[in-house]
């Protein structure tokens, strides 16, 4: 049932991996930028059971594994957003004051997009990776959330009405 | 009610980390399918990438552009600032190299008849709408200037002193119509008075009728007693013009004065004169045409025409 659900979801993440590779990519914007895919797996994750997070977790990581841009090996953002995606999953679920309301999910999304992001940094200098000045890293971090905080609330009707046509009216907001 | 978890979810996430894990180290590891994936990948991606520069070109920079704009116009009005700081600054060099200019000729001039002088910046060019001609320079009796004193340029005369203060003075142009000095012709030291007509052409009386002026002659103060007001010897003007009418009294001339009194920045107060006259030593050396090259070629008739390769044939004289 939920791997149906999952093959389902695939071609709206697999659009959204396209946008982010073919055109978000291509927009610079001031003091970071902005991973539409993350946003919308941990968007998609808040509104589902944490088994789904999971499991959206494990394929927008692949999906953003397999992008020239990303820089560790192939595996590293997938472990990561597993347990991102679980985590936010997990904290909105059975919660309805969370999933409710949408500035909840606004909020659980751009803490999620750091949280992410910090961790992927952390496995990164574990695996060998160079980051950068802290002071840069400070700053894609606080570019990532404000344009995470600009951008969900735009997206989050349509990914909650996708969401609710795979997994029914309860996810809709 | 908050989620518990049951065994098939935990089992499903155990799962997918131990697959992502398993994934870290292939790829760590080097093995060559994991690398092909993401080659492959770029190459499906990369028609779809070029669509997506070619859309989002003409607004890329867009939104970068209008976070920037505060700055942008910041950086434009520091830009702005310092153009304007430098073109000051190159404006008061080009001031400074011409007062430079001006201080060595005056030195020259001042150095070659044996002058003491005191520098002085001019500060101030009088109003000509009181119908006279006068300029303020920034020294004054604290620097040893008084009022009756020589004030001279690189070129020449300037004018006397006429009002002294402790740190400026007023002095009187040669141009001013009440300004009068005692004046000669060089070589042939006749004498005459050479009055200011309020613009740079003044006008020498002669007081001996029989003499000859020539355009051209170079004039000369004739000097004062103990220098004062005037010193001897300094350079006023040429006379550019004779009335020889046979029924004037005397007879007189149009002078052109050598200093250019619209463009004074610095001037000499002589405040001591030489022991001895200078004689016409400061007298201008008139200025040598230059001479032009004329070249005239003579042909031959009958001698072949020149042509683009030489040949001993050819006769030029």
């Amino acid at each position: 049932m939920s791997l149906r659900r999952f093959f389902f979801s695939f071609p709206i993440f697999f659009t959204v991996f396209l946008l982010q590779e073919a055109f978000v990519t291509q927009i610079r914007l001031p003091a970071g930028s902005l991973n539409l895919l993350l946003v919308v797996a941990l968007i998609w994750a808040a509104l589902s059971t944490p088994e789904i997070g999971a499991l959206t977790g494990f394929g927008a990581g692949l999906m953003m594994d397999v992008s020239q841009t990303s820089p560790g090996p192939m595996g590293h953002w997938t472990l990561v957003l597993i347990v991102a995606c679980y985590v936010i999953a997990f904290l909105g679920y059975g919660d309805d004051n969370i999933r409710g309301n949408p500035i909840n999910i606004v909020f659980l999304t751009t803490i999620g997009v750091v949280a992410a992001q910090t961790v992927f940094l952390i496995l990164g200098i574990m695996l060998g990776q160079e980051i950068g000045s802290v002071k840069q890293v400070l700053l894609v971090l606080a570019g990532s959330a404000f344009w995470t905080a600009i951008v969900s609330p735009l997206i989050l009707k349509v990914i909650s009405y996708f969401h609710s046509i795979i997994f029914g009216e309860r996810s809709h907001i | 009610m908050r989620y518990g978890g049951d065994n098939r979810g935990r089992l499903l996430i155990i799962v997918l980390l131990v697959t992502s894990l398993f994934l870290i180290t292939l790829d760590l590891r080097g093995v060559q399918v994991i690398d092909g994936l993401r080659t492959g990948t770029q190459t499906a991606l990369t028609p779809v990438q070029k669509v997506g520069s070619w859309v989002v070109s003409p607004f890329r920079n867009f939104i970068s552009d209008v976070t920037h704009l505060g700055r942008t116009r910041n950086q434009m009005d520091k830009l702005k600032a310092e153009n304007d700081k430098l073109r000051l600054a190159l404006q008061n060099r080009e001031t400074a190299d011409a007062q430079l200019k001006q201080l060595k000729g005056v030195l020259n001039l001042a150095g070659t008849a044996g002058y003491k002088v005191v520098n002085a910046k001019v500060i101030s060019q009088g109003s000509s709408t009181s119908f006279t001609q006068t300029l303020t320079i920034d020294a004054g009796t604290t620097s040893g200037i008084h009022t009756n004193m020589t004030v001279l340029s690189g070129f020449g005369l300037v004018g006397v002193v006429k009002y002294a203060y402790p740190n400026s003075a007023l002095v009187q142009l040669a141009s001013d119509p009440a300004f009068k000095i005692g004046a000669r012709i060089a070589g042939t030291q006749q004498i005459g008075i050479l009055s200011g007509q309020g613009t740079r052409k003044g006008v020498l009386q002669l007081l001996d009728n029989t003499t000859q002026v020539r355009k051209g002659d170079a004039l000369l103060a004739r000097g004062s007693q103990n220098g004062r007001p005037f010193v001897p010897g300094v350079p006023i003007g040429e006379v550019t013009s004779v009335d020889n009418s046979p029924g004037a009294v005397t007879q007189t001339a149009d002078v052109k004065f050598y200093t250019n009194f619209s463009t004074l920045g610095v001037v000499a107060v002589v405040v001591s004169g030489s022991s001895a006259d200078p004689r016409d030593a400061l007298v201008p050396p008139k200025p040598r045409p230059t001479p032009l090259p004329t070249v005239t070629i003579y042909a031959t008739p009958g001698a072949v025409e020149p042509s683009p390769t030489p040949t001993p044939t050819t006769k030029t004289k």
